[in-house]
């Protein structure tokens, strides 16, 4: 659905970097790594929030 | 008697990495945990919802907006169950971000702007009203306001001797902070927490060393650094002060 | 911080601290064990789970000549001066 607010396993807040890292690894082609480096998401728990995420919302809409 | 010495090797205003030598574990600990459990934070508790079109549900946008971290004073200006209210109004298509939360106190503010709270499609539409609430870690994670904090040892690097021509080439992995010889101070990440890397020819021999802790300490950006590891030992200093006055009685 | 004495003899001390969780008690009985006069300090305190006595219970014997209950005052000022130190230094470097 919704990228998450926190990390789940450290609780740091990722869901701010989220649409920076969509355009840019997502929808362009940058390498995620260097992306993630820069955004300044450090750890492999807050990094995998953002790697792994599918955002659902528009799949959804139509049904409610 | 106690005598510290506080080195600071990394340091801004939401992540820092120090070094505290002379600290006893029990007190280096206590200290880690009073940052992570007893250092209150205000966090959206109760939300009030008008209207909700969006595709989530009302509980669910109200554990995102729970997690979203305040701006929260710790100078006395709130007591704990003081409450803060925010308003949220946004009307598809448009994404909703934590940045308009409208908050009836200027010194509780979302400490980040553009955490995304829903996305909304056309009609679709979040009204609500919500309370946030001074709350402590130990109750609930949304009130915690240091992220991943702790401490590893210090580690001294000793170099015994010439390392052996025919040795295998395997890595020598150490993580932290490393003291050399010479007194310095090196982050591991500098020479990729290889040992191998920063000393090739060497034999070394890695000892911790007692009573030196380096602390790594984040905030969710509730507050900065320095108020966090503050406010962390003064709670310990106020329940041994409460503890010595009953006794006195 | 409700305090129940549960047993209090010259040199030996076994009291309730009701409200009080690892946090504070485990710095508390490293500060005694570093008091003069006392002998032993230790501290036990059971899961949430466990159904029973929760909250911690701390248990000190001190030698000859210190009276327990001094004793965990002198053990709170030590607490104290060690918070103040630390303030003191981190202030110093920050």
């Amino acid at each position: 659905m919704m990228v998450p607010v926190r990390c789940f396993t450290c609780g740091n807040v990722i869901g701010g970097e989220w649409e920076e890292f969509k355009e840019r690894a997502r929808e362009g082609d940058e390498d995620p790594e260097e992306v993630l480096d820069e955004l300044g998401v450090e750890r492999h728990c807050c990094r995998r929030m953002l790697v792994s995420h599918e955002d659902l919302v528009d799949v959804v809409a139509p049904y409610q | 008697m106690a005598d510290y010495d506080v080195t600071f090797i990394e340091r801004d205003d939401t992540e820092a990495r120090f070094l505290v030598r002379g600290v006893t574990p029990a007190f280096a600990n206590g200290i880690r945990r009073a940052m992570i459990a007893d250092v209150p934070t205000f966090s959206i508790d109760t939300v009030r919802f008008i209207e909700n079109s969006s595709v989530m549900f009302d509980e669910q946008l109200a554990l995102r907006l729970g997690l979203i971290p305040l701006t929260t004073p710790l100078g006395g200006e709130f007591d704990e169950d003081d409450t803060v209210t925010l308003a949220l109004d946004v009307e598809g298509p448009e994404t909703a971000y934590s940045g308009d939360l409208v908050s009836s106190d200027d010194m509780v503010q979302p400490a980040e702007e553009d955490v995304p709270i829903i996305d909304l499609k056309d009609g679709q539409r979040l009204e609500l009203e919500a309370d946030a609430v001074l709350g402590y870690g130990q109750d609930h994670a949304k009130h915690q306001g240091g992220v991943a904090v702790g401490y590893r040892h210090l580690q001294r690097v000793e170099v015994v001797g010439d390392r052996d021509e025919f040795r295998d080439d395997e890595p020598e992995i150490v993580r932290g902070v490393i003291e050399t010889e010479g007194g310095e101070l090196v982050p591991t990440e500098e020479f990729d927490n290889d040992l191998t890397e920063r000393y090739p020819d060497s034999e070394v021999e890695v000892h911790d060393v007692e009573n030196a802790f380096v602390f790594d300490v984040e905030t969710d950006g509730s507050f900065d650094v320095d108020t966090l590891v503050q406010a962390g030992i003064d709670s310990i200093r106020g329940r041994a002060e409460e503890l010595k006055e009953a006794v006195q009685l | 911080m409700d305090l129940r004495v549960i047993e209090k003899e010259d040199n030996a001390l076994s009291i309730e601290i009701a409200g009080e969780d690892h946090t504070f008690m485990n710095v508390l009985k490293g500060a005694l064990l570093e008091t003069d006069g006392v002998a032993a300090a230790t501290y036990d305190m059971n899961p949430e789970q466990s159904g029973g006595q929760t909250d911690p219970v701390l248990t000190i014997k001190t030698e000859d000549g210190t009276d327990a209950l001094d004793a965990l005052e002198a053990g709170t000022d030590r607490v104290i001066e060690k918070t103040d130190a630390l303030t003191e230094a981190y202030e110093s470097a920050a």
